[in-house]
């Protein structure tokens, strides 16, 4: 699975912090779904999604193989 | 707290013999020297396991619970690993007993060590490509 995070956090500019608090997560959770070590669960991919408000599947892609 | 339990239990072990704990057979009694030194020892030691082991972290998110559970799923999976050699290798009776008094804190302890190292690798990461 791929994602857009990184992408949609420089549009919006905010840091992986700013993002982390805003969702109550810790910066790591945010820092490790960027970088595709941690597949997030549906929950928090929807409030991911909700604070760019954007639908889920322009931030997260499904890959060939998944 | 849990370290503070666990280093509480050192020094009843260390002067056992000078703070007049008479370690004996284990005569029944609950008020007895033997049950006692057990009480003070074990349990201070058990419970600074477990306070240390399931404190919760600043923010505790899904995925620490990750790590949490892939850590006590290894920790299960080693310490009976662990257990199963250590009974096949060692037999004698007094052996044995001492391999499963080792059991008592070995699944902890596994779990301690594999969950921090899981944290601090974690953080590691994200200080490499901090933004």
């Amino acid at each position: 699975m791929k994602n857009n995070i990184r992408i949609e956090r420089a549009f919006k500019n905010i840091t992986q912090a700013q993002l982390a608090e805003l969702i109550n997560v810790s910066r790591q959770t945010i820092n490790t779904i960027e970088s595709n070590r941690y597949v997030p669960s549906t929950i928090l991919a929807l409030k991911i999604a909700r604070v760019f408000g954007k639908p889920l599947e322009e931030i997260f892609i499904l890959e060939e193989g998944d | 707290m849990g370290v503070l339990f666990f280093c509480a239990h050192i020094p009843f072990v260390i002067f056992r013999d000078s703070i007049k704990f008479p370690v004996t057979v284990d005569d029944g009694n609950i008020f007895g020297s033997y049950h006692v030194f057990f009480m003070i020892t074990t349990l201070l030691m058990l419970t600074g396991l477990v306070l240390f082991a399931f404190s919760k972290e600043r923010i505790e998110d899904e995925q620490i619970a990750q790590l949490r559970m892939d850590s006590l799923q290894w920790a299960v999976y080693l310490s009976y690993i662990l257990l199963i050699v250590c009974l096949a290798v060692f037999s004698k009776k007094q052996d044995i007993k001492d391999v499963m008094h080792m059991g008592i804190w070995v699944p902890l302890l596994i779990f301690i060590v594999l969950f921090r190292w899981k944290m601090f690798r974690n953080s590691r990461y994200t200080k490499e490509d901090a933004i």
